[in-house]
């Protein structure tokens, strides 16, 4: 090759590079939330910004993030479902012990843990898992950075958003971590009817409300707070054999055996099918469960037993858990993927 | 007198210009290299090919690699030089660490095998630049992202434990050892590595023959099992941790 053809190339790959968009000034912000949530502690070296929370909420959505470029967050993550898919377990994310149903990630910002059996210390370690098709970190993550790398735009974003020379792994997990922190929700008529609108809840959530905090059922002794988890992991007599070992897969222990998080019921009318295998499809079957006492896995919870529900009853606690649905969280366009991008 | 007069004069024009010529260099330090080598009874073990371990099972290897930390060099007097902090060795390639220490005689070599508590647990690997032993890049593919934290080795490969002569190797072998359990110190025997006079190399040898063997006292019998992911088979991954800090040795 001549020595001006290099130049000529070297100018086209320039041009490509060139960013079109000018993105405006990054500034601080703060993520809105309900006051009766707890404060958070974002971690020092990802507080919020505009732009960072832009870079996070394209990458969120952005195919080439996956190994195969046809999935994104979005694909088993998507806003309607309150950040689930609707699917029993999601395909891609291989685990030793089956795969999994995807969780909500409303108000994933105050999980202390992350992952079923909590493995994972932080969202911006957490971003690292989706990145890749097995339960082990490959070569995956590089690609996808050498993709977005040829992206002059995306690059001048991440360098507005972070100050650093390109995309690599830290500015994907933190943008990342940093969009999802917006998914806050606390605004069903639940939470209105708890701030004192006395008319958004009907009788029979009202009835429902008061079994699910009541000592017969126990449920809110580990759905508890204002996130409807206690953030630690039970074993509810799903079933007699684990194929998944849930948090013993982590800790290596009998006794952890079928001990999942206990997961939030913020949302939980949008986020079917249930459990962590999605092997129940409707909130009715969940509530005959707990009514049955679960089946006697030797880790079985000792709060799990028959509770001895009437037919009423049980259709009063699923119309309690319906109400716990924020509508305006799911149809919030911020958290939606950008227009034109 | 004149002859006095001229002398005194020369000296004094030597030792002038002795007292402003710079110090003849002194080299205070020696260059040592360290090899890192995986063998099979005494020879150079090559991936792919087969072998049989003592328990009668033929085995093949197509990835070897293991995290080692902190290698130190311990001085005669007890003073240590850190030559390393973090190295993934990959057996597939050479694995070799230079470094510029000060002179003298060191008699043992140390380091531990996989990585210590405080660079493992809950950290996150995006932290490290791409060059780093224990970044997203650096690590290749030795970390758990479900469950935040280094596999410390890795040995893949497969076998045939049914002992039939040319049989095809079908079993798969896969064993991933990581988390606190697997965390390993090697202290090498006692040696005299005189760096005094110049640099040296020394050769850092994992005799995989041993490890598959009972000879360093646990049974790693690929016909039992073959197959861990540490929290799936906590014991077979403390077995050929223990074997294999059991089966390394230090040549001069
Ligand atoms: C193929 C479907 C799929 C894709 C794509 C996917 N996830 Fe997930 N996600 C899951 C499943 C399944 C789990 C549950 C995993 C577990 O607990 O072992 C999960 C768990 C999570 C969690 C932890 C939630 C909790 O409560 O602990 C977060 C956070 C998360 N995903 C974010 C993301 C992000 C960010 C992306 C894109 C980079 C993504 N996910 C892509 C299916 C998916
Ligand atoms: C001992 C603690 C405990 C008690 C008591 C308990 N739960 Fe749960 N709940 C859990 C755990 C843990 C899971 C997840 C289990 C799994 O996936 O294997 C769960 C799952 C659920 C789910 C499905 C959530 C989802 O996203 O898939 C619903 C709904 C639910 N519980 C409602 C209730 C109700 C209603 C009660 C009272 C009748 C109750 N729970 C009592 C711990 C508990």
């Amino acid at each position: 090759m001549r020595w001006w053809s290099l130049i000529a190339c070297l100018l086209i790959l320039q041009a490509c590079r060139e960013p079109a968009i000018s993105w405006p000034e990054d500034r601080p912000i703060e993520v809105k939330k309900p006051q009766f949530f707890p404060a958070f502690d974002y971690p020092s070296d990802n507080r919020p910004t505009t732009l960072r929370v832009l870079l996070g909420r394209t990458l969120f959505y952005d195919t080439r993030l996956s190994a195969n470029g046809t999935t994104h967050c979005g694909s088993c993550h998507v806003l309607s479902a309150a950040f689930t898919d609707g699917r029993a377990t999601s395909p891609g994310m291989a685990g030793i012990g089956g795969n999994r149903n995807a969780p909500t990630l409303a108000n994933i910002a105050w999980m202390n843990r992350l992952m079923m059996e909590g493995g994972v210390p932080s969202l911006e370690t957490q971003a690292l898992a989706p990145l890749h098709d097995s339960l082990e970190m490959g070569y995956n993550m590089m690609h996808v950075v050498e993709r977005l790398n040829r992206d002059g735009d995306l690059t001048a974003l991440a360098k507005k958003a972070y100050g650093r020379d390109s995309i690599d792994p830290y500015v994907i997990t933190r943008a990342l971590a940093c969009f999802q922190r917006t998914f806050v929700s606390g605004d069903s008529r639940h939470d209105r009817f708890n701030l004192g609108q006395k008319d958004h809840m009907n009788v029979a959530e009202l009835r429902g409300k008061e079994l699910f905090f009541s000592e017969r059922t126990q449920c809110s002794s580990c759905h508890s707070g204002v996130f409807f988890t206690d953030m630690d992991y039970h074993n509810i007599g799903l079933s007699l054999v684990y194929t998944d070992p849930g948090k013993a897969r982590a800790t290596h222990k009998a006794e952890d055996v079928g001990k999942f998080k206990t997961p939030t019921l913020r949302n939980i009318q949008l986020t079917s099918p249930y459990m962590h295998d999605g092997s129940m499809s409707t909130l009715e079957e969940v509530i005959a469960f707990y009514n049955q006492g679960g089946v006697p896995h030797e880790n079985r919870d000792v709060r799990i037993q028959p509770l001895n529900l009437s037919d009423q009853e049980q259709a009063d606690l699923v119309a309690f858990l319906i109400s716990l649905t924020d509508w305006n969280f799911v149809q919030n366009k911020d958290l939606l993927p950008l227009e034109g991008r | 007198m004149k002859n006095t007069f001229l002398l005194v004069g020369f000296l004094s024009v030597i030792l002038w210009s002795c007292k402003d010529e710079p110090e003849p260099p002194v080299t205070t330090t020696a260059d040592v290299n360290v090899s890192f080598n995986a063998l099979w009874d005494d020879q150079p073990f090559v991936m792919q090919q087969v072998y049989m371990d003592d328990f009668g099972n033929r085995l093949r290897a197509d990835k070897l690699m293991n995290y080692i930390a902190f290698v130190t060099l311990v001085a005669e007097d007890g003073t240590e030089t850190q030559l390393k902090d973090f190295m993934l060795l990959d057996f597939s390639e050479n694995n070799e660490i230079s470094a510029t220490l000060p002179k003298g005689k060191y008699t043992q070599l140390k380091f531990g095998v996989g990585v210590p508590r405080d660079y493992n647990k809950d950290q996150d690997p995006a932290q490290y630049p791409s060059s780093h032993a224990l970044s997203v890049a650096g690590s290749q593919g030795m970390f758990w992202v479900w469950n935040t934290g280094y596999i410390f080795a890795k040995f893949e490969g497969k076998c045939d434990t049914t002992g039939t002569e040319g049989a095809e190797l079908l079993t798969p072998i896969a064993i991933h050892a990581g988390d606190e359990i697997s965390y390993r110190e090697f202290v090498s025997a006692p040696f005299v590595l005189d760096l005094t006079s110049g640099s040296k190399s020394m050769r850092v040898n994992l005799h995989i023959d041993e490890i598959f063997s009972p000879v360093n006292g646990n049974d790693v019998d690929l016909a039992q099992d073959a197959i861990t992911h540490t929290s799936t088979n906590p014991e077979l991954a403390a077995d050929f941790m223990d074997n294999y800090i059991a089966a390394l040795t230090v040549d001069l």
